[in-house]
């Protein structure tokens, strides 16, 4: 409606108009007192139009403001001039039966004949205000910092944690651009990072790998990490940006990797330690055994080669334990070549060929042509292969028959499965078998002699190298033990950050 | 004549170990228990070949070895780096330092006199 309108249409349109329009409406006389009402009013404030034609507009104001709202109305009649909804603040509306409820309401002076008088179009908001109170509690409640940036990057919002974290009060953030909390030499490429959100906004974690750092209104700074989340807005799309500080977090992780670094060193040096006597233990026995120092009675030999035997497990276990350690610690070291995986697993085939043979075991491989060639630490993938034949052998009874197969897994992967026809995992067992000295019960154990540590180093080494293990089993039938492998190992495997 | 061999060992058991087997083999074993004492035998029992352990009190045999490289007497010496260390990196650091080989501990009594017949005849050595 323009600014300065005159009512020209007869009665009946403009009846028809009021009765259409979607919010209530309540013309008012300059004196205050109400002459026109709509059905929406009627609805709205649960009066008859008769109750409200003539009576003081004030008799749909809460009493509490009943007082100020006459010298407001008469203030508004000397300027008239249209107000949209939303530009003041919540008003409050009263029905008749004394209950009130938060209204918005827009002012347009309509002209006519017999002077000035006011539209006020009311519009309930109960339920935008309640879904904005949620809205409010939710920001607040969040445990990070949240601030809400427009496409131009202003701040249209902020919760208290932001103002806790960033020294700042709500009233210095609002309208600055959200560039104020980022140190200076960031800002040029946080404009860049905030125009590529928004060219396409979806949720996600900003810079991940990247070092972000929050300014303090006192200059100093802090690492943070932030998540962003788009919102679609009546004006548009904003961003919602979650902050964290990460300074206690930050000195957990050097703190972490320290201690870490500690532990494999120490592991290193226990190693060095427990080899130098084993050299010996191993060394003599291997000598007398093989009879180059002499005849040797055969009761001897025998518990000579018990002593050996139990040296050179003594032994394993160190090599497996410092194994671990270098993989936990990130010091696993790859050296990734082109690898035709055919002669790899010919290879360690032929390590565990004597073993089927005194077990009267088949042993069968296949590898997938389209696999032949791929890009891996050689001796690492040996060793992964190795942990499950020697495993497949030995819980497999003679006659049995154990298969090696090298399959690709989607464009990127391949998969080395190792099925055996042995006696089977129960379900409970299969959560336990890839922990550090799990061992499926002890009578097994006893059986089936191992470190315990295998199938440990074996994730261990799958996962550092980007890939998974899997196992699936039935009991008395077999299991399939697989390696998913990527076809190219990164040289420098994710062995995380801190070094 | 058989090759002389000098073993650095700080371990007594794995000194008489080591001379066992090699003397077993035939050659002239000499030993020492640190670095200081290799230094001295060295000067009148000139080895061709030296197996020693390079975690050592006080020198250790990776110093050891680059002084005995960068000693034109001894500079033709092979050395045999013999270690329990298994870290990243120490037969890198070894072979760094000027050793011509590297034995991880514990040894194998067949494939330790194996590679030292092999670098002695490397260097025509007269084994």
């Amino acid at each position: 409606m323009a600014e300065h309108s005159t009512i020209d249409v007869d009665e009946g349109t403009f009846r028809g108009l009021l009765e259409a329009a979607p919010d209530a409406l309540v013309i008012v006389e300059p004196d205050g007192r109400i002459a026109l009402v709509n059905g929406q009013t009627e609805r709205l404030f649960g009066y008859d139009r008769a109750e409200l034609v003539g009576r003081p507009v004030e008799i749909l104001v809460p009493e509490r403001f009943r007082a100020t709202h006459p010298a407001r109305r008469a203030g508004y009649f000397t300027a008239p001039r249209p107000r949209a909804m939303g530009e003041s603040a919540t008003l409050h509306a009263l029905r008749k039966d004394g209950s009130e409820f938060p209204a918005e309401i827009s002012l347009a002076p309509l002209h006519t004949e017999q002077g000035t008088l006011v539209t006020a179009a009311i519009r309930d908001v109960t339920s935008q205000r309640r879904a904005e109170h949620k809205f409010r509690g939710l920001l607040e409640a969040a445990p990070d910092a949240m601030v809400i940036v427009d496409g131009s990057g202003g701040i249209v919002l902020v919760n208290a944690q932001t103002e806790k974290l960033f020294g700042h009060g709500r009233d210095a953030m609002i309208g600055r651009s959200v560039e104020m909390l980022i140190p200076e030499r960031s800002r040029d490429r946080h404009v860049a990072h905030r125009g590529d959100f928004f060219s396409s906004p979806q949720a996600r974690n900003m810079g991940s790998g990247l070092e972000l750092r929050g300014l303090r209104a006192d200059g100093t700074e802090f690492p943070v990490e932030i998540s962003l989340s788009p919102l679609e807005t009546e004006e548009g799309t904003v961003v919602s940006a979650s902050i964290r500080d990460i300074t206690e977090r930050k000195l957990l992780e050097v703190r972490m990797a320290e201690a870490n670094r500690l532990k494999s060193e120490f592991l290193a040096n226990m190693s060095h330690e427990l080899r130098t006597p084993l050299n010996a233990i191993i060394g003599f026995s291997e000598l007398m055994h093989g009879g180059r120092v002499g005849e040797l009675a055969p009761a001897h030999k025998e518990y000579l080669g018990d002593i050996l035997t139990s040296a050179k497990h003594l032994l394993q276990l160190i090599n497996d334990v410092l194994d671990l350690a270098k993989v936990e610690s990130g010091r696993m070291d790859f050296r990734v070549t082109k690898v035709d995986l055919k002669n790899l697993v010919q290879e360690v085939r032929d390590v565990v060929r004597g073993l089927a043979a005194t077990k009267r075991l088949r042993l069968e491989h296949h590898v997938d042509p389209s696999v032949d060639f791929v890009e891996v630490d050689a001796p690492r993938v040996k060793q992964v292969l190795y942990n499950y034949l020697s495993n497949a052998i030995k819980f497999t009874g003679s006659g049995g028959v154990v298969t090696v197969r090298v399959l690709p897994e989607g464009t990127d992967f391949f998969r080395i499965d190792v099925e055996d026809t042995g006696i089977g995992i129960p379900p409970d067992g299969l959560a336990k078998l890839f922990v550090e000295f799990q061992q499926l019960d002890a009578s097994s154990a006893k059986k089936y002699q191992g470190t315990g540590l295998g199938l440990a180093l074996t994730k261990r080494i799958c996962e550092a190298h980007g890939g998974r293990v899997e196992v699936r089993s039935e009991i008395g039938k077999g299991s399939v033990f697989s390696a998913v492998l990527p076809r190219v190992t990164a040289h420098e495997a994710e062995q995380g950050t801190a070094e | 004549m058989s090759a002389r061999i000098l073993v650095v060992d700080d371990n007594p058991q794995n000194l008489k170990l080591v001379r066992l087997i090699l003397s077993g083999e035939g050659y002239d074993v000499r030993t020492a228990g640190d670095a200081e004492e290799a230094l001295r035998v060295l000067s009148e029992f000139p080895a061709e070949l030296v197996l020693m352990d390079l975690q050592l009190p006080g020198m250790d045999g990776l110093e050891l070895t680059r002084r005995l490289k960068a000693d034109p007497k001894t500079a033709a010496t092979i050395v045999v780096a013999l270690t329990a260390y298994a870290m990243k990196g120490d037969d890198q650091k070894a072979l760094a330092a000027g050793c011509d080989g590297y034995v991880t501990k514990p040894i194998d009594v067949d494939e330790l006199p194996a590679l030292v017949a092999r670098l002695l005849a490397s260097r025509g050595g007269a084994a």
